[in-house]
């Protein structure tokens, strides 16, 4: 025996050599006292500081985001997919020479279906008592109230003579029980029934009994509002319908946006890319001011794991990873809070609802990890520069 | 009983060199591009370290002690020569090769301890189990008990003493039963009382077998080694290895 031989190790442990891991997975038969996971964690609270503020910012970026697309893909769809789902979703105008008599409504309604609310309208501009000029609709009130049942009116007509004043028009009237009013030189009394009130354009104007509109300016109706039940297919599908059969008339869908409404999107559109794309460009320079701080500071801390014979895989893997759960936690938080600005810019600007699009949380996850990723990048790349020898070395 | 024939050293030292030597140099060197020219920290080394044996690495500052513990700690590849470890290759390996290779060999202590602040002493012993293969509790338990330290196990490092924090980088170093303890002045930052109780865990190691390599300015350390291997400029100048003659003998 030589000295030499006297010098095998006692081992330490039962642990065989297992081989190396390829992964993180090496733990099976842990207690989870160091697990990937518990270590990522503590690793997030030690830095708290870092880990906030690089929340923060893949949050903001997650919640403009949010906002901007849930916004812009339910505004899209309501200018191009969906009806209204209040009032009227199908117009018919009779263009040229078509009368929409009696005969004409009769055969439009045959067409649609039984079901389907038809309201003819025909318009003319008379004077009022005080001189100022005013629209009168002259209206089926029974199919009206149908049709706009959401209008808000304190009493609906129900004389032959009697007329609804809409809230802006009845500033132009003296008298509201004897409203009188003028048209090519004959002059009608009618009695104002009730006021109307829905915000638009109907409140300038005053609705009358379609016998005695067309008794007194002798104008017939050129407009037929409809309403379709059933969804937008049975909507398509009256108005190809009507097409066919009345060629003498022009017939538009009516969406859940009007036009006016619909330039202000469309104007936004290319805004939104732009600024979507600068707030991620800057969000990812702050991620990535982070980030670097942050790896400079654990220099010593991924050194000492090579030591210990952590790969490079395993080191970069390590940093991503924790970049990555701080994205898909700010991913997460931003869609909700996203979510509520969209609603909340909806409600405001465009008085239709904007619900959240669940869809868009996996857009946004990844438009987040792809962020962090690229923020990462570059810190990793001192990973791979690392030397622990001159690291550990003391100094 | 002291007296040798130089017969009977010169065997033994052939003894040490040929068989089962854990660590192998043949003329090893490390140079560093610096921009006054190359530094040549260390100079055409060539030496073996047994199985078993407890070596000091002494040596003015800036001779290159701590050059030559980061090429047996595959923390750093030799410039040129041949550096074998436990009968392997090293100077050919590639980067992930050495870590691998690093994980399964060599535990580190470092003078600064190099703990990771936001883990309990136990978990950072596990940490180098992790890295290594499985993590185990009740091992890493068992292994800050054999450094003393078995009641501070759940402690931050920033709850610990630095000889306390020492004692968990020597626990970490053990736990995976590496063949080869390196440590680069593991005494420089602790005070008298805990050099001592460094001092008695090394040599606890020593008597189970582990072989040590340590850097250390101090004497006194230095003294507890069987053999020192002195550095002066990059070049090795090994001390004859008398303890083991003296144990041949008996
Ligand atoms: N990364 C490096 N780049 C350039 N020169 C280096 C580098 N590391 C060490 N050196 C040089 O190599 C020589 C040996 O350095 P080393 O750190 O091995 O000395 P040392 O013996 O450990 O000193 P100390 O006792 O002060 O720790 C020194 O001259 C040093 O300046
Ligand atoms: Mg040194």
């Amino acid at each position: 025996m030589t000295a030499a031989s006297v010098a095998r190790r006692k081992p330490m442990s039962e642990n065989p050599d297992m081989g190396h891991p390829s992964g993180f997975s090496g733990d099976k038969k842990s207690n989870g006292a160091v697990s990937l996971p518990r270590m990522l964690v503590r690793s997030l609270k030690f830095r708290r500081a870092r880990s906030l503020s690089a929340l923060a910012a893949l949050t903001v970026s997650a919640m403009v985001a949010t906002a901007l697309l849930t916004l812009y893909a339910d505004l899209d769809a309501k200018l191009h997919r969906e009806f209204r789902s209040f009032g009227a979703n199908v117009v018919a105008t009779a263009s040229g020479a078509v009368a929409l008599d009696e005969g004409m409504l009769r055969q439009v309604q045959g067409v649609v279906g039984a079901d389907v609310t038809v309201a003819p309208i025909a318009y003319a501009v008379a004077t009022t008592d005080r001189g100022t000029s005013v629209v009168v609709a002259g209206v089926d009130f029974a199919a009206m109230q149908k049709l706009d049942s959401w209008w808000k009116v304190d009493a609906w007509p129900a004389g032959t003579n009697d007329a609804l004043l809409g809230q802006r028009a009845a500033g132009f009237i003296a008298n509201e029980r004897e409203v009188t009013l003028s048209y090519a030189g004959k002059a009608v009394t009618l009695h104002g029934a009730g006021r109307l009130s829905t915000g638009g354009d109907e409140d300038s104007r005053i609705y009358v009994p379609m016998a005695a509109f067309t008794a007194w300016t002798g104008v017939q109706p050129t407009v037929l509002e409809m309403q379709v039940p059933g969804g937008a297919e049975r909507v398509n599908a009256a108005i190809a319908a009507l097409q066919r059969a009345m060629p003498g008339l022009h017939v538009e869908p009516v969406r859940a946006l009007v036009a006016g409404e619909s330039r202000i999107v469309d104007r936004t559109h290319s805004l939104m890319y732009g600024a979507m794309l600068l707030i991620a460009l800057t969000v990812a320079i702050s991620v990535l001011a982070t980030l670097s701080a942050s790896v400079l500071e654990r220099r010593r801390d991924f050194a000492l794991m090579k030591a210990l014979g952590a790969s490079q895989g395993q080191l970069i893997g390590h940093f991503l990873l924790e970049a990555l759960v701080i994205a898909a936690a700010g991913g997460v938080l931003g869609y909700v809070l996203g979510s509520g600005v969209a609603w909340a810019i909806g409600e405001w600007n465009f008085g239709t609802a904007t619900l959240p699009r669940v869809s868009l949380l996996p857009v946004v996850l990844a438009l987040n990890l792809a962020i962090a990723a690229a923020a990462a990048l570059f810190p990793a790349r001192v990973l791979r520069g690392l030397q622990p020898a001159a690291l550990l070395k003391g100094e | 009983m002291k007296m040798v024939s130089e017969a009977q050293r010169q065997h033994a030292e052939a003894m040490l060199e040929h068989a089962m030597p854990v660590i192998q140099l043949v003329g090893v060197s490390r140079e560093y591009a610096s921009r006054s020219g190359v530094v040549r920290a260390l100079d055409d080394a060539s030496f073996t370290i047994g199985a078993g044996e407890w070596v000091a690495i002494t040596g003015p500052s800036g001779s290159g002690k701590s050059t030559l513990v980061n090429l047996l700690g595959c923390l750093d590849t030799p410039t040129s020569g041949k550096l074998t470890i436990d009968g392997e290759e090293v100077h050919a390996m590639s980067g992930s090769e050495l870590d691998r290779f690093r994980a399964d060999k060599i535990g580190f202590v470092f003078q600064q301890f190099h703990l990771i602040p936001y883990l309990s002493a136990l978990e950072n012993v596990m940490l180098a189990q992790y890295f290594h293969s499985m993590t185990n509790a009740d091992d890493a338990r068992r292994a800050l008990e054999r450094v003393g330290l078995g009641a501070r196990a759940d402690h931050l490092p920033s709850e610990l003493s630095g000889g306390e924090q020492q004692r968990v980088c020597i626990a970490r170093a053990l736990i995976n039963d590496p063949p080869i303890l390196l440590a680069d002045e593991p005494t420089g930052n602790l005070d008298a009382a805990n050099q001592k109780i460094v001092a008695g865990i090394l040599r606890e190691l020593h008597a189970a077998g582990s072989t040590i390599v340590m850097v250390t300015h101090d004497p006194e350390m230095a003294a507890l080694a069987q053999r020192k291997i002195a550095l002066s400029h990059g070049k090795v100048f090994c001390h004859p290895v008398q303890h083991v003659v003296v144990k041949l003998a008996q």
